[in-house]
Formats: structure tokens, sequence, C-alpha cells
């Protein structure tokens, strides 16, 4: 996977890249907005990263211009301006997601990863398995080893989101996103609750785990370790 | 309004009424008086003349002068009649005695003055003339009567009457169209205003009254008006310079620290013990993060101006959303919450700065209210708007330390809770509701507080629209 960065704080450029290649991504590094924008039109890149305050050219002009040049290459910008509605402002403007600075590496790592796999598994799936667990997405119905379990619509939502990512780091700022159309984030970590929950009521009894926390960056669910 | 400035036109035309009635009143009594006076100094006059010839050559002299001019009535409207003491004519332009006069016994006294009408002949027909005369009883028993013919003196009392009404009836219809079409400009005006007013109170600091180029008063009002907005929105932009500036200057160290501790951490063959040192370093940074992060969001929020997407909000299924996400933790927390939202609840607002406020109010619940408490979330259509209110039983605030409760840095309560809160929670759901024009008021909820915050309707009718650019 070929990836982009268009940062201009060489320290921050540095260590991004430092870390997205010892997670086996190639990365080039653009230092400005005209650069990275004339990198994004003749490259052929997976993915984006653009700081939105760039010398030349802000982050958000570099997605329109690529868009209106039919580039759909998704675009995750990053920024120092972090309210709200900023985040909604950058992704309305064609960003694919929006990342305020400070972020912890495995926040950017989990949502380069969702990005880059996005569109992999068919809107039309009606029934997700991972090891015994199975979902069936039309009767909202969740079974492991053929035993129902129940779930609230809200664990049901959170267990998709997971499944649908299976594997994949999820953050929680992804799940507080996707679930509950946050984009803020609350002072209490209001998702371990609910990801307990999930975890006993999927996991409790069963040898083999599903429901993973990964220190410092989220949760994945997947068959094993 | 529209109301209060037509009341003040009537009003004004009443009173124009009032006045020009009484200045042309006054005018056409002093304008009769002197016509009365004038007819009355003639006929004193000529009964002087008369009391002269008698006193000099007796009644003979005096029916000679009265022959004498007995055309005089063609002339002058002058009535004269000499009777003897049995009222029968004796000289004069009168045919007879005035029957009322005499006939009823009532004789007139020594001198006295009297009103009657004559018939007159005019070009052939019968016309009556009112009259008005004095009676003198001569020394002799005869009878003087002069007079003169007031129909001319009538008739131009009537006629300035006649103008005097229309004059008064015209006036206050002028008054009042006038003051009517006024009160109707200003109105409409005051109401422009009034819009514009809460199109930029909504959020649009770009909107300006109008001038009309009238150069009246409200223009003068609108051209300051608009010279202060010039300068608010200029404060405004500078501001919000600012706060960006201040947002990327802190958040970029913030972040090469950030960096620099995960690539510590990171380091292959780290010992634990350096990464149990590092990790509540990082943990404290993301809490520097978000205290700065509410910081500057209440202050933009408060600086108006800024991008309040005009979202269809249900409160309702907003507060659900909010209280489904909460309730785990709660429960976990051992405190029991209940939401009553039993209805949708639409309004016009910012989705994410609403969450935002339902967020801070719930932290602040768990934050405080001992285990086994009760928190309720409650949203409810009313009459103004709807309305918003979360409870609990906890230990409240005190009356006193409501009001600073809602500003930044002031954190109530016990010293734990202290010591997790920012401090910010609170005042930034203030600002958060002071831009949808509602207000953050805390209450007593025996035992417990209760933060209700009312949304006008008027939230739902004009939304506030995105302004602000950040660049």
């Amino acid at each position: 996977m070929h990836l982009l960065l268009i940062e201009d704080d060489a320290e921050a450029a540095r260590f991004l890249a430092k870390g997205l290649r010892e997670s086996g991504y190639v990365v080039d590094i653009a230092s400005d907005g005209r650069e990275g924008l004339f990198r994004a039109t003749e490259g052929t890149y997976d993915l984006i990263v653009a700081d939105r305050q760039l010398p030349h050219f802000d982050g958000l002009s570099i997605v329109a211009m690529l868009r209106k040049n039919g580039k759909h290459t998704p675009v995750l910008v990053l920024s120092a301006l972090g309210s709200v509605d900023d985040r909604i402002e950058g992704l309305r403007a064609g960003g694919d997601d929006y990342l305020a600075k400070p972020f912890a590496f495995g926040e950017l790592l989990a949502r380069i990863e969702a990005l880059l796999r996005r569109g992999n598994l068919p809107e039309v799936t009606t029934r997700i398995r991972i090891a015994d667990l199975e979902l069936d997405l039309l009767g909202r119905k969740v079974t492991r080893a053929g035993a129902p379990i129940d779930v609230t619509s809200k664990e049901f939502q959170l267990l998709e989101f997971l499944a649908r990512r299976a594997g994949q780091v999820v953050t929680r700022t992804m799940l507080l996103e996707a679930v509950w159309d946050l984009h803020f984030d609350p002072q209490t970590n209001v998702i371990d609750v609910h990801i307990s929950r999930l975890r006993a009521a999927i996991d409790k009894g069963f040898e083999r785990p599903l429901l993973h926390t990964v220190r410092g960056a989220g949760y994945v669910l997947r068959d094993g370790g | 309004m529209r109301l209060s400035s037509a009341r003040l036109a009537l009003f004004y035309a009443a009173l124009v009424t009032v006045f020009t009635s009484a200045l042309l009143l006054s005018v056409y009594l002093l304008t009769r008086n002197a016509l009365e006076r004038e007819i009355a100094a003639v006929v004193r006059a000529e009964v002087d003349d008369l009391s002269d010839d008698l006193r000099l050559g007796g009644i003979a002299q005096v029916a000679a002068t009265l022959r004498l001019r007995a055309d005089s009535w063609g002339r002058t409207g002058a009535v004269f009649l000499l009777a003897d003491p049995d009222f029968r004519p004796v000289a004069g332009n009168l045919t007879a005695w005035p029957h009322d006069l005499a006939a009823g016994g009532t004789l007139p006294p020594e001198s006295a003055r009297v009103e009657f009408e004559i018939s007159a002949h005019e070009r052939g027909e019968s016309v009556l003339h009112p009259v008005e005369a004095r009676i003198e009883h001569l020394a002799n028993g005869y009878w003087l009567l002069v007079g003169a013919d007031t129909s001319e003196r009538v008739g131009v009392l009537r006629r300035f009457g006649l103008a005097t009404g229309w004059g008064i009836a015209l006036t206050a219809l002028c008054v009042w169209l006038l003051g009517a079409a006024y009160a109707r400009r200003t109105a409409r005006r005051v109401r422009d205003y009034a819009t514009t007013c809460e199109t930029i109170m909504a959020g649009d600091l770009t909107q300006r009254l109008r001038v009309d180029g009238s150069r009246d008063e409200f223009d003068a009002l609108a051209v300051a008006v608009n010279a202060m907005l010039d300068r608010i929105e200029q404060q405004t932009s500078t501001l919000r310079t600012t706060f960006n500036s201040i947002a990327h200057d802190l958040r970029t160290p913030l972040y090469r620290l950030r960096v620099r501790l995960e690539e510590a951490q990171l380091r292959a063959g780290l010992p634990q013990d350096a990464y149990d040192l590092t990790a509540p370093a990082l943990e404290e940074l993301d809490r520097v993060q978000r205290t700065l992060a509410t910081l500057l969001q209440i202050a933009r929020t408060e600086a108006g101006g800024m991008t309040t997407h005009g979202d269809a909000v249900d409160l309702a299924a907003l507060a659900a959303n909010m209280v489904e996400l909460y309730a785990p933790g709660m429960r976990a927390a051992g405190l029991d919450v209940a939401l009553d939202a039993p209805e949708p609840a639409p309004l016009t607002g910012n989705r994410q700065l609403l969450a935002q406020l339902i967020t801070n109010l719930l932290e602040n619940a768990l934050k405080y209210v001992p285990a086994g408490g009760h928190v309720r979330v409650s949203v409810r259509n009313t009459l103004e708007g709807v309305a918003l209110s979360v409870a609990d039983n906890g230990p409240g605030i005190a009356a006193e330390e409501r009001a600073a409760a809602l500003r930044p840095f002031v954190r109530v309560g016990d010293a734990a809770a202290f010591a997790t809160g920012s401090g910010l929670g609170l005042s930034l759901a203030a600002a958060v509701a002071r831009l949808h024009r509602a207000q953050l008021m805390l209450g007593d909820n025996a035992p417990g507080l209760i933060v209700h915050c009312e949304f006008p309707a008027a939230a739902r009718r004009d939304a506030p629209n995105g302004v602000a650019q950040v660049t």
C-alpha cells in the first residue's frame, strides 16, 4: 500500500512516516501544499494523509482540487483545528476522514486501515461469520456456536461495526462516530463499558475470546490472539 | 409594535383635532361678538341721534327724521318705527309694531334689546329677516324702535361655522392619515431592524440594517448600528483568527510531545516500567488537549458567528441516543438513569454541540451523584419551544454557587471530583445553550440538581445558518 503524507511539520512527518513504514506501508512525504497537490495528482496513491494547514494550498483545497480532477483517492485530513465544526466542515469539504491533532498514532493507523479496506466487504452482505460467531444482519440476530445471544439494538450496531472490520483495529472515537454519530471526545471512557458488556455477551463462557482490546488504540474482533 | 405606533398616530390626530377646534371656536366666538357689538353700537348711535331730535324738536322732529330715512332699509338694513302709546305706527319703515312685542301684554321696559323677524318684499317674494332692535319708551308715552337686519351677520356666521366644522374634520382626517402612514412606515422599519437583528444574533454577522438614503433619524440609527456591527464583526474575526492561532500554536507542541512519547513507547525492548511511566503522561496530555479543545469550543461558541449548521435536530431522539450511550456506564457506577422523552421534539441547531451539551450534563451527574442516585433526562415540547432538563438527586449546587458554576474553571463539590473535572463542562453547556438562544438554568431538585434549558420556538423557525469560514 502506497501512502502520500502531506505535512509541513518535519518532526511530525518524520515520526508518522516512520510509524507507517513500520506498519508496512510505503510512504512519500510532501512538505507543502503545492508539492502535495502535484504528487497527489501525478502519482497513484492508495491513500493521502494531508495536514489541513499547509503553505500554498491548505488540505481542504487539495481535496477539492483532486475531486474536481476526478481523483477519488481517499483523503484523511489532519488538523490542529479540532472543534466539532472544523471536523464537520472537513468532512463536508470532501475529506474521507478527519483527525484532530494531537492524536494517538494508533488512532491514525486504525483510521488509515479502515479507509483502505473500505468497500472490501459488499454492503449487501446479510451474514457475517467470525469463527463460530454469526451475525444475521437482516434478522438482527447473533448466535455463537449455534446458541442465540441476546443483544440490544445498540450492541448489535457495535458488533456489526466491529464484525464488518474483523481483524482491524477500531478505535473508541471511530465507534462514537459510527454508532452514536458523535464527533467529539467525551471526558469519560463511556465506550469501554459498552465493549465490556458486549464482551460479556459474546465471549463469556467460551474458551476462545473474539473481542480483544488493543492497548493504546482500541478494539478488534478477530479469531484468536 | 405596530399597535403602539398606530395608537400614537390616533392620539396625535385627536390632540391636533382638539387644538384646532379650540382655535377655530375662539375665532368664531370672537367674530360673532365683534359683529354683534358692531350692530349694537350702530343701533345705540341711532337711538342717541333720535333722542337728540326728540329733545330738540319733540315727536314731530323725530317723525320727520324717520321719514327722511324711510328708505334706509334697502341701503343699510336699518329698521325704524315710532309708535304712539297704543303702538300705532307714526313714522318709520315698519308697517306695524311687531305683534309679539305688544299684544301679549308684556310691555317692554323703558329701554330693552329685542329680537324679532320682519317680512320684507324682495323681488315679489316675502322673505323673513331677523332683526335685532332696541325699544325706547319715550317720555311722552311714545315708543321708538331702532334695529338692524342681522340676516347678513347670521349668514356670515353660518358660513363661518360650516367652514370651521369642515376645517376641523379635514384637519383631523389629514393628521390621522399622515400619522397612520408614518406609524406604518415606522413599524415596518422597526420590524425590518428586528428581523435583521435576529439573523445577526443567530450568527450571521454579515447582515446589516437597511439604509434607505432618506437621511432621516432611522437612517442615522441604521448607520450607527451598522458601524457598530462592522466593529463587532471585525473583532469577532480577529478573535476567531486568534483562537485558530492559539489552537494551532498550542496543539502543535502538544502534538510533538505526544509524538515523542509514543515514539519512546514504541521502541523495541522498552522495559515495562518505562512504559508504565509514559502511559500516564500520555493520559495527562490527552486531558490537557481536551481542556484546550473545550476552552476553544466555549470561546468560539461565545464569540458567535461560528458555524452552527442549521441541522434539523430531534432533541428527544438525541437525548435518547445520549442516554443510551451513558446508561451502561452510569449503571456500572450504581446510578439509575431514566429518559422521559415521549414525542419528537424538533428544533434547528448544531447537533454536535447539542449532543455535547447533554454529554456534559450527563458526565457531571456521573461525576457528582453518589452510587444509588437517580438521573432523569426529560425532553418536552412546550408552548414556547422545546424544554430539556437533566435532574438528579445528588448533592446539588447551593443556590449562591449556581451562577458561579456556569463560569469557566469553577468547580463545586468535593475534592475528588474536583481533581478529575476540567471545570468547563457547565460553561460549555451554557455557551451552547446561549448559541441556541436558550438559557441554561440550575435549580434545586430537592434534593439534587436540576439543569433546565428551554429552547425557544424561534430556534425552530429561523435556522441559524452557517457563516464562519475557517481556512
